[in-house]
């Protein structure tokens, strides 16, 4: 069956016809044809097509699109600026090395976003608590959560690596 | 995903009239991670689903001063019940059991009724309500009835509805004064599992701080449904709770239990781990008792 | 120290904003005019013979553009071993045998097309346990074979290793096995192809091959009698590869047969579901292993006999034996070395390529047996290694040439970083576990080349096209900084292109850690061939002598008076717009001086060797068998950190995937099928399973490599396991010897240890038959 929603989509309201055995994720990559949110799964155990729904982060895989009527909903495409300016989060997985293969990056990052929204301190059991339902197989995590910690009003830590020994010294032209 | 059509009543009365209208073509929807999940898989085919999620109801747990009883509402979602000062304060084995299930996503949309109507044997949920003590109360075509949560899981997947029937809230009955109580899920990653064991132990003391009162002591996955180990919980009453008396309740929980061999984990280790699980959150829930009579956060 | 500007920088990715915004576009997210989605039907049966295949229902279904079974097909040969087949005849060897594919004008419609092919099976005996498959009279998986057991002789004997036996003070001697782990890819397979009017071939794959996938669907083309024309296959985006992305599989051959037949794109997507069943997975091993020391703690041989579970089909897991001789006869000093090892074709799923290549398994049962030897021999486990370490100079029993190595200086910093030392709380031990592995480049083909072409344009910026794949790891960013370096151009100035084989020249592909050292190589070959023509320029321009002008910020300047310089655009412009105007391009080749193995598997396989010690501290939970990690430290020598930002990523995350390895990881098989083909229930580690990890670095500048660099790829999951089992052992005094390391088998081990049965009784005891073990 189709239905009419309304709903504000990254900051712009929306009309539009809708089946109703859509998930959102089909909504937004299919139909909108925003193909940032990624499907891993499809079965809300990766977080890779995480959304924030009126301020919550959802899988939009097991989220029906029905469902957002009278809603707000969040994709990675809302975050920068229009101008194409980073927001502090995204800035932050670029400069911290907490993107790889990034395919789970805006699903990790929007879930980063939903947790600072609500909690713009949030400390590091706090950040790996909110992505805990997103999956990465690439970085260990360990960026990632630097990453976030970087933004989030609690200062990351030093970088790991130190290089103790050098042999040959100069090399290099 | 196979075509539907979505409903979307407002009231209790209007989704089972709903429901009668439809039978068997059609499925209650709450939070729909299962469901959903379920209809992709291809192991549930529903030509309609009706929503419950937009019943006007409470949206978080609440407490009925008079009572003592704390109710919590079927379509309230995880998120709701872990972040609720109420539960975290009161009823720990209950935050427990639901800020570990699935993920921060999965708990803001997924419902504590969704779970319990499940009826799996590994439903965190459950096994926190059922140590509590919680009765079911059910809404259908023929009126309001209410039932033990423990006799609502009949088997794997299986609970006590008529068709039609759905389940609107768990009411857990006032806590005796100088209890604690908590709850573990056993599994191989510290996030996104499903338990291979889920543990809950209750205790409620004597005035003197360590004679028990009261005991529960509810297994997940220890069996086809969620159980208590009332042996178990016998063992206790009128004994002094300590390590040995909670390790002598844990072996006989064990022998209670039910365990079998699944891909997630094996019988023998199941049994085993009954008997330690039940002694360690025995001494969490003795401990918190324990803080909350000094305190002065004993329930009323 | 060369002060460098592009080169040691915490530089950012080059792709990280594209991927942070959304913007990347992976397989999944591109859709081709006209398209249609193929969908693939697999067997019902382990081992079964076909008796027919209806697909009338099937082809009658509206939307359903074409229905493919065998009998369709030509004769396409797949696999190592040309075992395989697009789709199958006659018979299935795996439930992920392909049967019959399908095109439709939506996937919804594919999958119900699917539901309306009936296949008709008579099922085989089929056989699970490569032991019970090597027997004689086991059933065939092959009948053509005529054994199960590939001819592929996995064998060598350096120094007499038997002699050795008896003059060894100490000898240890043990079985280890390992388990089905997979890649989980977070982007899963698919491909797109579509033929022109021509029929020349372009496919849009995940591959991490690219030249070598062109090579292999050239030879589907001509198995389809269109031989002489054109492959082109480009790369999306790729959303991680980890050795998945190394062979061509059914899949790619399904599509660019839908799409031949339907002359439409054509594109097959796996779901979550399907990548777990029908991509391959880590080999599984079973290891017996037994080393030997004198009384001084040296080592005098190892000997090794490994049986491999090929499962049904050859792909590039049957070749890992080739990898794994080099921890076998390479880490640390062994004089007399013994190894064979047999693949074995099962009713499994088929193995591949899985980051380490071998190099896990095998380094699981030395570093175990390291630390059983030590014990006997009364030695701490990092002096026994010490006394045994590879040294710069070195040339192994195998051939192996040790050019750089900071081995000690690894096991060292883990030593100092871990505590090794301290005294440890109850319950609490560690580990450690060294490695080598191929750091400069691996010759397992003919080539281990990689091509780079350079041009500038009239702005000083670069178009650089290179052979590498980047699915992730950053070999794109590492290539621009070292151009970068070279040239004095920033690494914006940079714009490297390795995503189509029309445009990107020959490389071997991304495996064997070998991107940074041959690509970078590669890169840097071609820049200096640039800032050759560039100095020439600039001297002219500037009026001064070749050797005393330097690139330098986007400039060529006179290194004595800075007043003396002319932007490099500024210079291509004059150089392309005066008369007789030239333009600035390069190609260079790269091909490393190293070596295929020889008949004796002798061979310089690498032109360098990287090294690297993990050390572990745990506390086991003595009730529940649970290892909680509570520090874990990852030395390597890397040669040169190029990008010591992205370095730590790719050790962090190797770090990781192997802890999953060691307690958590394992395709579950049961009768060859996978019983848990899902996120739930495959255990990959999650944020709140992240350990304190800390990477030092050391920097030993090997002289082969770009800047001084060595591959680190992969590493970080190499010897995972073995510290992991190593620091149980000192915690608890149990060695656990199969992979994962779970609860279940540490409890088992301890209660076995105090001589008690799994249900805590004594052993003995009356009441020991309550104890209803089931399993």
């Amino acid at each position: 069956m189709s239905r009419e929603i309304a709903f504000v989509f990254n900051g712009n309201k929306m009309n539009m016809a809708i089946e109703d055995h859509w998930t959102l994720l089909h909504l937004i990559r299919e139909e909108l044809g925003y193909t940032g949110t990624k499907e891993g799964c499809g079965s809300g155990e990766c977080g890779a097509c995480t959304v924030i729904v009126d301020g919550n982060a959802v899988n939009s895989c097991l989220y029906l699109a029905a469902e957002i009527d009278g809603k707000e909903l969040m994709t990675i495409e809302g975050l920068a600026s229009p101008d194409g300016t980073l927001h502090p989060i995204q800035k932050a997985f670029v400069e911290n090395g907490g993107i790889q293969c990034g395919f789970c990056s805006p699903g990790m990052i929007i879930s980063a976003k939903a947790l600072l929204d609500e909690n713009p301190n949030a400390n590091e059991e706090e950040i790996k608590e909110a992505i805990a339902g997103n999956l990465c197989r690439c970085t260990g995590y360990v960026q990632i959560v630097d990453s976030i910690k970087s933004v989030s009003g609690h200062e990351a830590q030093e970088p790991h690596v130190v290089a103790f020994r050098s042999e040959e010294g100069d090399r290099g032209d | 995903m196979r075509k539907f059509t979505y409903l979307v009543p407002k009231t209790l009365d209007e989704a089972i009239s709903l429901y009668q209208s439809y039978g068997e073509r059609a499925k209650y929807i709450a939070g729909g991670t299962d469901v959903l999940v379920k209809i992709k898989e291809g192991k549930l085919a529903p030509d309609y689903l009706i929503s419950l999620k937009h019943i006007i109801s409470q949206d978080r747990p609440f407490l009925n001063h008079e009572t003592g009883e704390l109710y919590v509402g079927a379509f309230v979602t995880h998120r709701m019940i872990e972040t609720s000062p109420l539960v975290q304060a009161h009823y720990p084995i209950l935050y427990d059991a639901v800020k570990n299930i699935g993920s921060v996503q999965i708990r803001n949309v997924a419902t504590i009724g969704g779970n319990l109507v499940n009826a799996v044997p590994s439903a965190d949920g459950a096994i926190p309500l059922i140590t509590l003590d919680g009765k079911a109360n059910i809404y259908g075509a023929k009126g309001q009835r209410s039932v033990d949560l423990l006799r609502f899981f009949l088997g794997p997947g299986q609970c006590d509805l008529e068709r039609g029937e759905i389940l609107t809230e768990v009411v857990v009955p006032r806590l005796l004064p100088r209890t604690g109580s908590a709850y573990i899920k056993h599994g191989r990653r510290e996030a996104m599992e499903l338990p291979m064991l889920g543990v809950g132990v209750l205790l409620s003391l004597e005035a003197d701080m360590e004679t028990c009162a009261k005991a529960g002591i509810s297994l997940g996955v220890a069996a086809p449904t969620p159980i208590r180990a009332l042996q178990a919980e016998k063992h206790l009453v009128g004994k002094t709770i300590n390590e040995e008396t909670l390790a002598e309740a844990g072996k006989i929980a064990g022998e209670e239990s039910k365990v079998r061999d699944s891909i997630r984990g094996v019988a023998w280790y199941r049994r085993e781990m009954v008997a330690v699980l039940v002694t360690r959150m025995g001494m969490k829930a003795l401990e918190r008792a324990s803080r909350n009579a000094e305190v002065g956060m004993g329930n009323k | 120290m060369h002060n460098f500007c592009s080169v040691g920088k915490r530089v950012p990715k080059i792709d990280a904003v594209e991927k942070a915004t959304g913007r990347a576009q992976y397989i999944q997210d591109l859709k081709l005019p006209g398209m249609l989605y193929g969908k693939i039907l697999y067997s019902k049966f382990p081992h079964a013979r076909i008796v027919s295949i209806d697909t009338s229902k099937a082809k009658q279904l509206p939307g359903v553009r074409c229905v493919l079974t065998a009998e369709d097909i030509p004769d396409i040969k797949m696999g190592v071993y040309k075992d395989n087949r697009p789709l199958k005849k006659g018979k299935v060897c795996s439930y992920r045998d392909e049967v019959a594919a399908v095109a439709a004008v939506d996937p919804e419609t594919a999958d119900e097309a699917l539901n309306g092919v009936e296949v008709i099976y008579e099922p085989l005996p089929a056989i699970f346990d490569p032991e019970q498959a090597m027997k004689e009279g086991a059933t065939l998986i092959h009948e053509e074979h005529k054994t199960n057991v590939l001819r592929m002789p996995w064998k060598l004997h350096y120094g007499d290793v038997d002699a050795a036996k008896k003059e060894a003070a100490h000898i240890v001697e043990d079985r280890f096995t390992t388990t089905w782990v997979t890649h989980c890819c977070m982007g899963a397979s698919g491909s797109i192809a579509e033929f022109d009017p021509a029929n020349n071939l372009k496919i849009y794959s995940n591959t991490q091959i690219p030249s070598l996938a062109q090579k292999d669907f050239l030879d589907a083309l001509t198995a389809m009698g269109l031989k002489g024309n054109r492959v082109r296959v480009i790369k999306p985006v790729i959303g991680g590869g980890f050795g998945s992305k190394l062979d061509t599989y059914a899949y790619e051959y399904i599509a660019i047969l839908l799409a031949y037949h339907t002359r439409r794109p054509v594109k097959v997507e796996f779901d979550r579901t399907e990548e777990f069943i029908a991509t391959s997975t880590r080999q599984p091993t079973i290891t017996y292993i037994s080393q030997g020391c004198d009384q001084n703690g040296k080592l005098l041989f190892r000997d090794i006999n490994m049986i491999l579970d090929n499962g049904a089909y050859t792909s590039w897991g049957a070749t890992t034996p080739s990898v794994m001789m080099m921890p076998i006869t390479s880490l640390y000093r062994v004089p007399n070395v013994r190894y064979e090892a047999k693949c074995v074709y099962t009713n499994n799923t088929y193995a591949q390529a899985m980051r380490g290549y071998g190099n896990p398994q095998a380094t699981f049962a030395i570093e175990s047996t390291m630390d059983m030897l030590a014990e006997k021999a009364g030695i701490d486990p990092i002096e026994f290694r010490r006394i045994n370490a590879n040294k710069p100079g070195d040339v192994s029993t195998q051939g192996l040439r040790i050019t750089t190595c900071g081995l000690e200086e690894c096991m060292d910093a883990v030593k100092e970083k871990l505590e090794w030392e301290k005294p440890k709380g109850e319950s609490e031990g560690v580990g450690l576990a060294s490695l080598i592995h191929v750091g400069g480049g691996a010759r397992v083909y003919k080539s281990d080349g990689c091509g780079t072409i350079i041009k500038m344009n009239d702005f000083g910026k670069i178009d650089l096209f290179t052979g590498a794949t980047d699915m992730g790891q950053g070999s794109d960013t590492v290539i621009a900084q070292i151009v970068a370096e070279e040239l004095g151009l920033q690494i914006e100035d940079i714009h490297v292109i390795h995503t189509d084989t029309d445009i990107c020249p020959w490389d071997v592909g991304s495996h064997a850690s070998r991107t940074t050292f041959v690509a970078g190589n590669a890169a840097l070959g071609a820049a200096k061939k640039i800032k050759a023509r560039l100095l020439e320029l600039g001297a002219k321009q500037l009026e001064a002598p070749l050797e005393k002008i330097a690139l330098r910020d986007r400039h060529i300047q006179h290194q004595d008076d800075s007043e003396k310089r002319i932007e490099i655009g500024k210079l291509l412009r004059k150089a392309h717009f005066s008369h007789g105007g030239q333009m600035l391009m390069a190609e260079y080749f790269y091909d490393p001086a190293n070596e295929n193995m020889g008949k004796d598997f002798r061979g310089n396989m690498s032109m360098t060797y990287t090294f690297g010690t993990h050390g572990v501290k745990v506390k086991v939970d003595e009730e529940t068998g649970k290892v909680k990690i509570l520090n874990y430290v990852a030395a390597h020598d890397v040669g040169k950190a190029i990008n010591p930002m992205l370095l730590e990523g790719q050790v962090y995350g190797g770090v990781m995937m192997g802890l999953g390895y060691a307690l958590t990881e394992q395709v579950i098989l049961e009768k060859g099928e996978n019983m848990n083909p899902n996120f739930r229930d495959y255990k990959i580690l999650t944020a709140k399973d992240v350990v304190p990890i800390e990477a030092p670095v050391l920097e030993t500048y090997d002289k082969d490599g770009p800047f001084g660099a060595k591959g680190i790829g992969e590493p970080g999951c190499v010897p995972t396991a073995p510290a992991i089992a190593n620091a149980i052992y000192d915690a608890v005094g149990v060695r656990i010897k199969d992979l994962p390391i779970t609860p279940e088998r540490v409890l088992a081990a301890i209660r076995e240890k105090k001589g008690l049965d799994l249900c805590g009784q004594e052993l003995g005891r009356d009441d020991v038959d309550e104890c209803i073990i089931e399993e």
